[in-house]
């Protein structure tokens, strides 16, 4: 019985209960429905207008208001209801509409972010986003002001706690909880009782801070509006005449050989346009393997032993690309995915760095599974200072521990999806990048064409966190397929394959040894590490965190280890959550046998100049340290006897600290004026979410003395901006930044010689500067002061008071700022306490790959974060400023895993600290549980 | 997803009979509630029905009605609608404090009663397609693998826990179900509707193939009764219990009468302490006894090579709450 006999045939019940599928043009222009596909005509009142739609049966809500009625607002995070950016109202009432069928919507009302602003006023509610600064990246803002609108009309005045609770089924990774709350409190608040947030700075004792017209006051984002309206445009928004859609076959296996692949049946699937394997794309992925090069380096890239390949052959861990189709819809592409049949012999493989060291582990790569460096040399990362034998020799004491540390995804809310488009010669892609320069001089080479002839647009994109700053593999077999079907393509990860295909966090184990003096000074530091790599070596795999201690003696050895699991690359801090959580855990521990606070014991043996003889430009920990312990209240929260609070709930405080690289660099900017005195600024910014954008606006408004609303921002489009060393590493403020000051002192110039420019002229200035340090160190500073509350009997763990104190030079944008240290510092939570991609031991298969799955920070898991500025001036890069991206995650984890610790009287060892870890713990103990 | 044809039932028995012809054609059928997992499910290829019985478009099945002293609570009910009923809340709060804590606002405003008591389990052998037990093979991968999360009692030859949070309420309450299938209605007793692996590793419950979970009924709320539902969860928010406590004490000033104490994430079935609750009728509840009753809860469990946390967390749990509810009973008149 064929599926068309069964539709027409079948019982008269059926037959009234469905119409009959028909072909339907529909009025919005879409592509005809397929005769055999089961479709239903259905009335939904859509922001109050009533619509008639010819729907598959299939098609969920999200894809009605996306797809086909062009309401692109409304985003969709995972796709699998585990995330909420998919929120809508549905007769008024927050749902997932990813996981609502459209026909189950019939004769219903449905309300999207599209209904907020009337006329283009923003409502209330939005103004009160803008002004908290609630939206960073923007991605998750569409879903937490559906819910939160949906709060308002049932509680008109809620409470924070409300607040929480109606929108718990909201993610944010920016992990900007605290300012959505105090935003949706506020909206119900009078205008009068409203307070804008504003962090506490105060002047660091060593660096006179004056102040300056622009820079430094707290402005809402230039592009706020657009983010709360669902106006902005991800890649996943872009719509191209003529668009295929396409997906990604993914390999089941951790470790195999492909002995054929058969695309016949896919290709021959009506609608299928290309269908690309390692057959017929040989691609090489620079960016996908550099040996723990820096990224950027082309010549790096061409003599990198372990070559990526955007389909490889073997395959080496599960969720590696093995073909990628391109179709009509979505659902053709992937039902042909269904199609390719794939003959994989199943090798043996090896999941845990440690165990792919030792003799006789699966080789991963002939050459073994220590990844070779940059001169494929296959040795650690190291670094040794005096001698560490002497050092444990003249020691009082000598202690030993091992620490570990998860994989942790970046899990931004916006999965990996791109957009290619050829015009002949000429390639455009539309990604979700953090650097539109080095996509395109990734693609460029990886495609074997001139730089010339791409393009590059990314104006919004979900959140990246460190690991975007390049081209993806997803944006070069987007843009073969292109070639191959001869019409722009659309790929779409899906949340799992996003959490498995790309990148996160280096897994860890750190063995150290340290020899310390009775009066806690320390002696002697070694670090025996291993960090898994996943089998290519995309970034460094080092562990950092040895050098933020003065110590004479020093002694790292670092092996970066291939294994069959998910490739690990950069993720906000990428070599210091881990290594800052195993070395502070370990003077921690050291502090509390020695008896010793442990603020006394960082006071006694931080780092006071770079590697123990290089000056700094300015220094401030002991001040972040001091003033936020005062500000605390450390002594009070500190329990000088770990574990000791009486009955099973139980209290105590940790602490952390944290210098930061903030170093100079070359990047460039373009500054231009015309004759009513309009300026435009030039960059090559794409703004993840940390502000960049209001950011490079408020520095060229103070170098060019002129209020904000006088300039534009240009960004996000290598055709109309200059190269910029793009979003990570937290430099896109100093360097990019620094460029725009430079650019904007120039034009002044050229303003100040021959006056503005007349009529249809305009004067241009740009800058590339790439300025240097001359043997000092530049850094920022910070300390974190956690207190926790841990039932030893249930095992929960929850932070109670959080304040982080940083020292990130002069800070531009109060607003924006505070959101980043939040943020960073709510990432630092999550990685301590709950977040893991779990894997089967046999199979090699990532058990938790989704929101859910890895525990990622809900709204009721994020604390009140407080925090304060110690602003400094050491008069380099732009008006004093300094890193400030990574600054909040770094210290994070350390500080939450020493609260525990003081908490409970025993030394959680491995990340994340889960309440079964704690439970377990305290049972054998004996203690409580 | 597969394609698939959406079918809107009149009432209950064109429902019935929808799923009857279905299968009768060799076309698959999956029953649609609330649909939030079903979706995903089907998304993610492990169910891919032929046809979906969309059972929200049968009207008056979602009501709270008074019988005889109880109530009767159609099957279709959103979590949303049962936990902020105002009768439900005074009378039987552990149901109210049960449906709060499912998940978040947005799955509680389309998720059904039924829904929730039929919820497939969320071991993530089975999420992510393993070829187990519960979806067509042999074995349970969670025995030699990842069993965090996996069950302390009653396993084998599966080790799933049952996902419900308002399964282990409602057999606390004595609740009945009542079953609509094609051969008529029956009555099954909430505690007889969930089955262990022994029974049929395949399932969860005694639905047959074609009978839906039309309504649930509750006997009138004994006088004196304090209940509550304690979710013991692996973040703040939206997980399933890692464990969890349903209890219903009978109380006559501070001695305990009658108890139901149902656990949830520790097995196969939302699973009844008989033992205890004999070891608490007609006591007073003091800590000692509440320390006691929580080691005679875990007396028997038989934990798996990574999960044993379970059985100090569960004493814990229930020590704990029991402790509360006595104490409730001291700071308040009900």
């Amino acid at each position: 019985m064929t599926r068309r006999r069964f539709l027409e045939g079948t019982g008269a019940a059926l037959a009234a209960a469905t119409a009959a599928p028909a072909l339907a043009k529909q009025s919005s222009g879409a592509r005809a429905l397929r005769v055999t596909t089961p479709s239903t005509t259905i009335q939904l009142t859509v922001n109050g207008t009533a619509r008639r739609l010819a729907v598959e049966d299939r098609w969920t809500l999200a894809e009605v208001l996306r797809d086909h009625l062009r309401l692109t607002g409304t985003k969709i995070g995972c796709d699998r209801g585990e995330c909420g950016a998919c929120t809508v109202l549905l007769d008024g009432k927050p749902v997932y509409s990813c996981s609502q069928l459209a026909v189950w919507a019939d004769g219903r009302s449905v309300q999207t972010i599209e209904s907020l602003a009337k006329e283009g006023e923003l409502n209330p509610l939005q103004r009160s986003f803008v002004e908290h600064d609630a939206p960073q990246c923007g991605f998750c803002t569409s879903g937490q002001l559906m819910s939160a609108t949906a709060l308002l009309n049932a509680t008109p005045n809620p409470t924070a706690e409300q607040a929480r609770a109606a929108m718990t089924g909201n993610i944010c990774r920016c992990s900007n909880y605290n300012h959505y709350v105090a935003a949706t409190v506020a909206a119900g608040q009078p205008r009068s009782a409203r307070n804008a947030p504003t962090p506490t700075k105060i002047s660091s004792a060593g660096s006179a801070v004056a102040a300056l017209n622009v820079v430094g006051n707290a402005t809402a984002r230039i592009d706020a509006a657009e983010r709360v309206s669902g106006k902005a445009t991800y890649t996943a928004d872009v719509l191209l005449p003529n668009m295929l859609y396409a997906r990604v076959l993914r390999s089941p296996h951790p470790h195999a050989r492909i002995r054929r692949i058969d695309t016949s049946k896919a290709l021959a699937l009506p609608g299928v346009k290309a269908v690309v394997t390692h057959d017929n794309c040989t691609v090489v992925w620079g960016a996908g393997s550099i040996s723990g090069g820096a990224q950027y380096n082309d010549e790096m890239k061409k003599i990198t032993k372990h070559r990526r390949y955007a389909f490889n052959n073997p395959v080496r861990f599960v969720g590696e690309p093995v073909a990628a189709v391109a179709a009509t819809d979505r659902h053709v592409a992937e039902e042909a995915l269904l199609l390719v049949a794939v003959d994989y012999e199943p090798l043996p493989f090896v999941l845990d760095p440690e165990e792919a060291v030792k003799p006789g582990a699966v080789q991963i790569w002939p050459e073994g599974n220590l990844s070779p460096n940059v001169r494929n040399e296959t040795q650690p990362i190291g670094t040794r200072r005096g001698n560490v034998e002497d050092g444990f020799k003249s020691a009082d004491h000598v202690f030993e521990d091992r620490y570990s540390t998860s994989f942790v995804h970046n899990a931004q809310m916006e999965p990996r999806a791109s957009v290619a488009a050829w015009d002949g010669d000429k390639l455009t892609v539309y990604t979700p990048t953090g650097g539109i320069a080095n996509c395109r001089t990734d693609m460029a080479r990886d495609l074997g064409i001139a730089p010339d002839n791409v393009r590059i647009v990314c104006h919004y994109m979900g959140g990246n966190f460190g690991n975007k700053n390049q081209n993806q593999d997803a944006d070069l077999i987007a843009a073969v397929l292109a070639r191959e079907a001869g019409a722009p393509v659309k790929l779409e990860l899906s949340r799992k394959e996003d959490f498995i295909g790309v990148h996160g966090r280096w897994p860890t184990a750190q063995y150290y040894k340290v020899g310390v003096a009775r009066d806690g000074t320390l002696q002697a530091i070694q670090l025996r590490g291993f960090s898994g790599m996943g089998p290519y070596r995309k970034n460094s795999g080092n562990i950092a965190g040895v050098e933020i201690y003065q110590c004479p003696n020093i002694e790292t050895s670092i092996s970066p280890v291939y294994t069959n699991r998910t490739v690990s690359g950069n993720f906000r801090g990428p070599e210091y959550p881990q290594g800052f959580f195993g070395i502070q855990s370990m003077m921690d521990d050291v502090a509390a046998k020695l008896k010793m606070d442990p603020v006394e014991f960082i006071l006694k043996n931080m780092t006071r100049q770079a590697n123990d003889q290089t000056p700094y430009t300015t220094y401030s920990l002991d001040e972040c340290i001091r003033r936020g312990a005062e500000a605390f209240e450390w002594k009070k929260r500190w329990r000088a006897v770990p574990g000791s609070d009486p009955g099973p709930i139980k209290r105590g405080a940790g602490v952390s600290f944290m210098a930061f690289r903030a170093g100079l660099g070359r990047s460039s900017a373009v500054v231009r004026v015309d004759a009513k005195g309009k300026y435009w600024v030039h960059v090559g910014v794409t703004d993840v979410g940390s502000g960049a954008k209001t950011t490079m606006g408020l520095i060229a408004a103070e170098a060019l003395g002129v209020p904000l609303s006088q300039l534009e921002v240009v960004w996000g489009d290598t055709d109309r901006c200059p190269y910029s060393v793009g979003e990570s590493g937290s430099r896109t403020t100093i360097m990019t930044g620094y460029a725009v000051v430079e650019a904007a002192r120039d034009l002044r110039k050229q303003i100040a010689e021959k006056g503005l420019p007349k009529g249809d002229a305009v004067l241009i200035a740009s800058a590339t500067p790439s300025p240097t340090l001359q043997g000092k160190v530049r850094s920022t500073f910070g300390a974190h002061f956690v207190e926790v509350e841990v039932d030893a009997e249930l095992g929960r763990a929850r932070v109670t008071k959080y304040l982080a104190v940083h020292d990130c030079g002069r800070i531009i944008n109060p607003l924006t700022a505070m959101s980043q240290i939040k943020g960073g510092a709510q990432m630092g939570i999550g990685m301590a306490l709950h977040e893991d991609l779990l894997y089967d031991r046999r199979s090699g298969t990532p058990l938790t790959p989704g929101y859910y799955g890895a525990r990622i920070s809900t709204h009721r898991d994020a604390p009140e974060i407080d925090v304060l500025f110690i602003e400094s001036d050491d008069g380099l890069g732009p008006f004093g400023a300094k890193s400030m991206g990574e600054a909040s995650k770094v210290p994070a984890p350390a500080a939450v895993a020493n609260a525990v610790a003081n908490a409970i009287g025993h030394r959680m060892k491995d990340l994340p600290i889960t309440r079964d870890k704690i439970v377990a713990a305290l049972a054998a103990k004996g203690g409580r549980a | 997803m597969k394609s698939f044809t959406n079918a809107n039932p009149r009432d209950l028995a064109h429902a019935v009979t929808l799923i009857r012809q279905g299968r009768e054609n060799n076309r698959s059928v999956a029953l649609a509630g609330g649909g939030s997992d079903l979706v995903g499910m089907m998304k993610e290829r492990l169910v891919t029905p032929d046809v979906l019985v969309n059972l929200k478009s049968i009207k008056g099945l979602d009501q709270v009605t008074l019988e005889m002293g109880g109530v009767t609570i159609g099957g279709l009910i959103t979590l949303d609608a049962l936990a902020s009923h105002r009768l439900v809340r005074r009378q039987y709060p552990v149901l109210a404090e049960a449906a709060e804590s499912v998940a978040t606002p947005q799955i509680r405003n389309v998720a059904t009663l039924a829904g929730n008591v039929c919820q497939r389990p969320w071991c993530w052998y089975f999420r992510n397609g393993f070829k187990c037990l519960k979806n067509g093979g042999t074995t349970c991968y969670s025995v030699t693998g990842e069993n965090e999360f996996h069950a302390i009692f009653g396993g084998g030859p599966s080790y799933i826990v049952h996902p419900s949070d308002t399964a282990p309420a409602l057999i606390a309450l004595d609740a009945t179900f009542r079953i609509a299938g094609p051969a008529g209605e029956r009555m099954v007793p909430a505690a007889q509707f969930f089955a262990l692996p022994t029974v049929d590793a395949s399932r969860e419950n005694v639905l047959k193939d074609g009978e839906v979970l039309a309504a649930i009924t509750l006997p009138p709320a004994p006088a004196g009764a304090r209940s509550t539902y304690h979710k013991i969860l692996d973040r703040e928010a939206w997980t399933h219990a890692v464990v969890s406590a349903a209890i219903v004490l009978e109380m006559d000033k501070d001695v305990c009468g009658r108890a139901r104490i149902v656990l949830g994430g520790v097995a196969p079935i939302p699973w009844r302490l008989p033992e205890v609750e004999k070891m608490l009728a007609g006591q007073r509840i003091t800590p000692e006894l509440a320390a006691r009753a929580g080691e005679a809860a875990v007396a028997g469990a038989r934990p798996l090579a990574k999960n044993g946390y379970k059985v100090p967390l569960t004493r814990n749990m229930i020590t704990r709450t029991l402790v509360a509810i006595a104490d409730r009973g001291l700071r308040n008149a009900d």
